[in-house]
């Protein structure tokens, strides 16, 4: 961050936080493909705090929400008690550092998946953090519809099962490559949609790698930019696929600890039957966002040799889905 | 009439320059990107010794390539229990074979 934007960050935070602030340190934290993430030592009247920044990167996914909407949801689970860091401030104006951002208080803790996973692994399994997953899935699917605050959330599905298997048919065809297996998996959601539920707010990124952790216990629930009303279970089932056990396959609640433990947390509202639809799903949804950002590169909006190799992950996630869609179907 | 080593030979010995000689010179900001390299050379390598002709050929018997293929699943063409479902499983599996044995050949252990 050079020294202009940093001068208009500190006039503007200053503004926002009703007393002088002044960024002491920034430096960008391994962010993902979509956004930016700074950390920030600032000072307040004087007095030290650690914050982090995050903003959009040039080339945005469609399907992901902008800042100032992720900022509301940040707003809202933290008044409904999840566990996510305290939303402080948000920033509409892009001419302040370029694109909009919000600013919330850090957060002690690790979200590397493979680090967790390998942690989890090695006491056999962690059904203590797995049960407070749970937990907290729970307290985020009790932000229902209507609400006047999450307007760019649009009109919730009647069907979210349906709505799904609609929705990722046309990105299919947006894609324009055919994809066969995936298309198999969609068939047999198709074939099995469990029957619709009220709507609950759906994280929609609920996974190891996006919740951060401290000695046992999640310190924040991460990435709200996928939020969505639909069925609670397809956050269940997107924790449970196989793509995000980080090969703790024997660990079924994302490499971490057992379904059971994260059933348990979460309480008598999960029926257990739902999950294998929302678990292929859940495959379905990670192929189809791969191919989209190996199209990003390939189209040349992005050249990245990330992005390159996300879509050399597709293949293992059919094999998955052709497995999980025998099981569906039998 | 092309000399050897290979373009899979090639890349393989390359990639074991880049992780055996280069990355433990490169400072720790630089493994992630240096481990993609890697990565990205070593799919390359498989996919230049698979040869696909023989399962598209298949493909185009059994539903006249991908795109049919993939129309006639959407639209519900394989029931599930019929002879129709079982050789498009069939195929589907061999195919996605194919695609980890280049892209993730540990999904086929």
């Amino acid at each position: 961050m050079d020294e202009v934007r940093r001068a208009a960050l500190n006039a503007w935070l200053t503004g926002a936080s009703g007393a002088a602030v002044e960024v002491t340190a920034a430096s960008l934290l391994s962010g993902g493909a979509i956004q930016q993430n700074w950390a920030l030592s600032v000072t307040r009247r004087g007095a030290p705090e650690e914050w982090v920044l995050r903003t959009d990167n040039a080339a945005t996914l469609a399907v992901s929400l902008p800042r100032t909407a992720e900022y509301a949801l940040l707003r809202a689970a933290h008044a409904e008690g999840v566990t996510v860091p305290e939303p402080l401030f948000c920033c509409e104006d892009t001419t302040i550092i370029g694109a909009p951002f919000f600013v919330m208080r850090r957060v002690a803790g690790m979200a590397t998946g493979h680090r967790l996973a390998k942690a989890a692994a090695a006491r056999g399994g962690d059904d203590a953090l797995v049960r407070a997953l749970g937990a907290e899935l729970a307290r985020i699917h009790r932000i229902r519809p209507p609400r006047a605050d999450l307007p760019f959330l649009g009109t919730p599905p009647t069907d979210a099962g349906a709505a799904f298997v609609a929705a990722m048919r046309a990105r299919l065809d947006d894609g324009a490559t055919p994809r066969p297996a995936v298309e198999w998996g969609l068939a047999a959601l198709a074939r099995n949609l469990p029957p619709p539920l009220p709507p609950v707010l759906c994280h929609n990124d609920f996974r190891t790698g996006n919740l951060m952790v401290e000695a046992h216990a999640v310190t924040a629930v991460l990435d709200w930019e996928f939020a969505a009303w639909g069925d609670p279970h397809a956050d269940l089932g997107w924790l449970c696929a196989p793509c995000w056990r980080f090969g703790n396959l024997a660990l079924e609640a994302g490499g971490l600890g057992s379904r059971a433990a994260l059933l348990e947390g979460y309480g008598p509202a999960a029926d257990p039957s739902r999950l294998r639809f929302w678990e292929l799903a859940a495959s379905i949804r990670w192929a189809i966002i791969a191919a989209d950002q190996g199209a990003r590169h390939l189209s040349g909006v992005e050249r990245s040799l990330e992005l390159a190799l996300t879509a050399h992950i597709i293949p293992e996630l059919e094999m998955d889905i052709l497995h999980q869609a025998e099981a569906l179907d039998a | 009439m092309l000399e050897q080593p290979d373009a899979a030979d090639l890349l393989n010995t390359a990639r074991d320059a880049l992780l055996g000689k280069l990355l433990p010179a490169l400072p720790a900001h630089l493994h992630y990107e240096a481990r993609m390299i890697a990565n990205a050379m070593a799919i390359a390598a498989r996919a230049a010794r698979v040869d696909a002709a023989a399962l598209e050929l298949r493909l185009a018997n059994f539903a006249d390539g991908p795109a049919a293929f993939a129309a006639r699943i959407r639209a519900g063409g394989y029931e599930p229990g019929s002879p129709a479902y079982a050789g498009a499983a069939a195929l589907l599996l061999d195919m996605t074979r194919l695609r980890c044995a280049v892209s993730a050949p540990k999904a086929l252990l």
